[in-house]
């Protein structure tokens, strides 16, 4: 069978071009190739190693973001609650400041109240005692006889005029 | 994507059944003609196979019969003398200066230059730059452009990774240089590579380019024993010219009971067998696939004119056509993947035996390792 044996020909001329090409390959090809391939793997090693550290840092740097807000947000909250509590007690201490000035106020008044009364119970009594002497003056007038059932009948409407009031 | 291979398929079969249906409606006119015409156009499926399947002197071009590429003849005659002319002066049963090409019934070499020495035919020492030889250089020669390309693209852009064709190249050494090369061989990996690489490329693309029919491909390279037989050798010759010495001691002083190697060497005796054997799987299943797809590919074209010649009826032969074409575009296919995968497995089966020779014994590993 033609098929089966191998023609000399074919041998001799492959056995130059693939010499010839396992050589230009083998001295200027593959070895470039692989160079260029396995610098470009170890550039993107490296990249990868770079971005997982970076993906760290910025980790560690989200957390300590959140910790200093969360401290933000106590102090924050303590400062409100201060706040709260001074409020609180300002009004507190003005209502008693209030209501000690009111007590004085009122104090003032029941006095002057009482002065008044006092004052107006006088001139009652003055004046009482006024139209007591008008009218004793009249009943003198009248009856200077008996000055002594005068001056009596004049006590007495006295003290009936004091026990109505 | 499915649409497409739908509309291409069609248009192929289309364009397959119209020049029959051409031919047998001129059949009628020309019956007396055909009466003549069959006695010289005998079918001989096997002739046309084998003239397909091997080696020619010329190339015959496309769409012609006729036409072939002459290719030079170098010869050493029989009195010792080199002679080099082209390939057109022996057709068509031609003689030149004593030199003729036999015929393909000859009997002892049959489509080979003959010299003609005192009436009887003699073989010369036959160096021809043949259609296999040329379609052999044309590989090489694709192979150099797309590695160099690859090459040239790291040397313009030392950092980035190559797109489209280049990119496609990349992927492939990618993959057979860490998916096998290095996995297999380890650190041996620079020193191996680069032949494990020329052979996969070479394959490969000997392979696809016998898969376009026509010049200038379509030879069938790997599918001739001479080539996967010197790509065997050359394997064979790096498994065992650098294999070390515990290589050598398995073979010859396996570790085995002692009744298996000692009176009678039956365990070094199948390992010897065994380096043998190995390159010579190498040879015969790259041949014998490559051959195989080919033949297969011929022989389901071939079934149109076996059927045309036969029934010589036009639905017989359309719809051998149509069936036909379908097959051997899904054997193409076939053969396309076929391709691929076996210049994966020759590769493959190289780097391992190449690495099988280069382990080491664990005592060395030992020593090695302290």
């Amino acid at each position: 069978m033609e098929l089966f044996k191998p023609e000399i020909g074919l041998v001799f001329w492959m056995f130059i071009v693939f010499l010839l090409l396992l050589f230009v390959l083998g001295k200027y090809g593959w070895p470039a190739i692989i160079k260029s391939l396995d610098k470009r793997a170890a550039l993107i090693d490296k990249g990868v190693e770079y971005a997982q550290n970076a993906k760290e840092q910025l980790d560690s740097a989200k957390a300590e973001a959140e910790k200093i807000i969360a401290e933000g947000q106590r102090r924050q909250d303590d400062i409100l609650r201060d706040a709260e509590k001074m409020r609180t007690s300002i009004i507190e201490e003005a209502k008693a400041a209030a209501s000690v000035e009111a007590k004085k106020v009122i104090d003032a008044a029941q006095l002057s109240i009482e002065q008044s009364r006092k004052e107006s119970e006088l001139q009652f009594r003055n004046e009482v005692s006024a139209f007591a002497i008008n009218i004793a003056e009249k009943m003198v007038r009248k009856d200077m006889a008996n000055d002594k059932a005068q001056a009596d009948l004049v006590d007495k409407l006295l003290n009936e005029v004091e026990k109505k009031n | 994507m499915k649409r497409i291979l739908t509309i291409l398929m069609t248009l192929v079969m289309l364009l397959a059944v119209a020049p029959f249906a051409l031919a047998q409606s001129e059949a009628g006119s020309a019956d007396a003609q055909k009466t003549e015409a069959q006695g010289d156009n005998q079918i001989n499926p096997k002739k046309i196979i084998f003239a397909h399947l091997g080696d020619t002197y010329g190339w015959e071009l496309p769409f012609t019969h006729d036409v072939r590429l002459p290719l030079p003849i170098i010869v050493r005659g029989n009195d010792g003398s080199w002679r080099c002319f082209s390939s057109a002066r022996l057709m068509n049963g031609a003689e030149y200066e004593g030199f003729k090409i036999a015929s393909a019934d000859d009997a002892n070499y049959p489509s080979k230059v003959v010299e003609m020495v005192n009436g009887t035919e003699y073989r010369p020492l036959d160096l021809s730059i043949t259609k296999d030889v040329l379609a052999l250089i044309i590989s090489a020669l694709v192979v150099l452009a797309c590695v160099f390309s690859l090459v040239r693209w790291y040397r313009r852009n030392p950092m980035k990774a190559p797109r489209k064709g280049v990119g496609i190249i990349e992927v492939i050494t990618q993959f057979v240089y860490d998916g096998v090369i290095v996995c297999t061989l380890g650190d041996k990996a620079k020193k191996f590579g680069p032949y494990l690489l020329t052979v996969f490329f070479l394959i490969l693309f000997m392979n696809l380019l016998g898969l376009c029919v026509i010049f200038p491909a379509g030879a069938n390279l790997t599918g001739n024993i001479a080539i996967t037989m010197f790509l065997a050798v050359c394997t064979f010759l790096l498994t065992n010219l650098f294999g070390t010495k515990h290589y050598w001691k398995d073979i010859f002083w396996p570790d085995v009971p002692l009744w298996l190697k000692f009176p009678i060497p039956i365990m070094p005796f199948i390992e010897l067998f065994g380096i043998f054997t190995k390159p010579f799987a190498l040879c015969v299943r790259l041949f014998a696939n490559m051959m195989g797809g080919h033949m297969i590919v011929l022989v389901l074209t071939l079934l149109i004119f076996i059927f045309q010649a036969t029934m010589n009826s036009m639905v017989v032969t359309g719809a051998t056509t149509i069936v036909s074409v379908a097959f051997s575009l899904f054997m193409l296919l076939i053969d396309t993947l076929i391709s691929f995968i076996q210049a994966y497995v020759f590769t493959m089966l190289s780097t391992l035996f190449i690495s099988l020779a280069q382990e080491k014994g664990e005592k060395e590993q030992v020593i090695e390792s302290k």
